[in-house]
């Protein structure tokens, strides 16, 4: 089902990819990448159904778990969830080749798990051990897959394109793995929803701001994710030069 | 030996884009330092903190030059009477919704590292907010004369420019395409804004 439907969304990009004019000028140009989004009527009407869930059932969720939960334990909680991907970071940077970077996650895992009592407690910040979340979305671009269209916004998952789908897929059947330590599914699926919430929970009065300001809320998110998502990017296929790794928001101004 | 000392000369003012950066720095790290105590850290009102917010950033922001990338090709098709329209309520409208999110700052220091040039003879003031992971945010300034301008914030590589721009596109596309109906909707929001109530 997920590959028919991945196959078909393919099919209809690379038809409306060929059938939109070319873009000329460099306001043109500009103006095509930012709101390239062939199957748009799709990912808006995902968009539509994830806020529907999320009003109805993960906002409502994220403020009990607020509501009942002091600020010290959700902190805790957010630590240990950090804590728990750290494995899957240093896996990426080692596929990325970054040794410096996979140092760092070991020390902070290290500290964090046996320092900071399983990772309850975040001492690697306290020591001053850098933070780096590395994906594997961003260890595709590293070998090479630097540009991938469509934007596709998924239910449930939100944002994203084929190369990072892929990553998203790579990254949840490592913390499966991971949790297939505890035998239990029920507590198993509990942790991984406690995650979404905890998550949320720290997101509340900013997503709450930027919905009311925008205009287009879809439109919105979507030129927020690519923009970041292309930093995250670049910042791995561009590391010695500082021209290219900006180029994303470094833009002329049209000026009079 | 002349063409040496050019050479070395230009060099250095390559690494150093313009004498002036410094003074930009200066400039951001007062605006920031100026907003963080006067209104995010402030035992007053929120209406005190949105006219302060307000004012501030409407003598910072280079605002005629964002109006003009945001509203994008739209621009150029509209009238004056539209453009100023247009400027005067996206002005209004963002430092409102800026004033709510600067309120959701919860005392994080921010570390001003450096400077970065930009295209059209501007630069970057670079900082980063301490959170974990730590925020880059990049403070976009012109030189207008004695005094800077921000023309851009840039946060994680998201801009607030190219936001705004495909945001307002986007509406546009679907509205007519009449820079006055994005006017409109812009004022009418504003009317009706409040800061987001924090959950308990």
């Amino acid at each position: 089902m997920f590959k028919n439907t991945l196959f078909a969304l393919t099919c209809v990009s690379f038809l409306l990819t060929g059938c939109a004019t070319k873009p000329v000028t460099p306001e043109e140009i500009r103006a095509y990448e930012e709101a390239n989004d062939p199957i748009e009527p799709f990912n808006r009407a995902m968009f539509a159904t994830n806020m529907l869930l999320d009003t109805a059932i993960l906002k409502p969720l994220a403020k009990g778990y607020r509501a009942i939960t002091p600020s010290p334990i959700r902190t805790g909680i957010s630590n240990v969830f950090d804590n728990i991907k750290q494995p899957g970071y240093l896996l990426n940077s080692l596929l990325q080749g970054e040794g410096e970077q996979a140092w760092h996650i070991s020390q902070r895992f290290l500290a964090n798990t046996f320092l900071g009592l399983g990772g309850l407690f975040d001492v690697a910040s306290d020591m001053n051990i850098p933070v780096h979340t590395n994906d594997f979305g961003q260890t595709l671009a590293a070998w090479g897959w630097h540009t991938s269209e469509p934007y596709i916004v998924w239910p449930i998952l939100g944002p994203s394109n084929p190369r990072d789908t892929i990553g998203t897929a790579f990254s949840t059947a490592l913390t499966s793995a991971e949790l297939s330590v505890i035998h239990e599914p029920s507590v198993r699926y509990g942790i991984v929803a406690l995650d979404a919430i905890q998550s949320r929970e720290e997101n509340i009065e900013f997503l709450e701001s930027l919905k009311n300001s925008s205009t287009d809320f879809y439109a919105t998110v979507r030129s927020m994710y690519r923009q970041n998502r292309e930093k995250k990017i670049n910042s791995v296929i561009n590391t010695n030069n500082t021209e290219a790794s900006t180029s994303a928001y470094d833009f002329d101004f049209d000026e009079e | 030996m002349k063409k040496i000392t050019t050479i070395i000369l230009s060099i250095f003012l390559l690494a150093f884009p313009a004498k002036a950066d410094e003074g930009g720095i200066k400039f951001v790290q007062e605006l920031a330092n100026n907003i963080i105590d006067n209104v995010l850290t402030a035992n007053i009102s929120e209406d005190e903190k949105l006219k302060i917010f307000q004012d501030r950033f409407k003598k910072d922001l280079d605002t005629k030059t964002i109006g003009r990338q945001v509203a994008s090709d739209y621009w150029k098709k509209a009238s004056k009477e539209d453009q100023d329209a247009f400027l005067e309520a996206f002005l209004d409208f963002t430092t409102k919704s800026w004033a709510d999110k600067f309120n959701l700052y919860t005392g994080q220091k921010i570390n001003f590292t450096g400077i970065r040039p930009a295209k059209s003879n501007q630069f970057f003031v670079i900082s980063e907010v301490q959170n974990n992971p730590p925020v880059e945010v990049l403070w976009r300034v012109k030189k207008v004369g004695a005094t800077y301008k921000i023309t851009d914030i840039v946060i994680e590589g998201v801009s607030m420019i190219a936001s705004y721009r495909n945001e307002y596109r986007s509406f546009l596309h679907q509205n007519g395409g009449k820079l006055s109906t994005l006017t409109s909707e812009l004022k009418t929001r504003s009317s009706t804004f409040k800061f987001t109530k924090k959950a308990q």
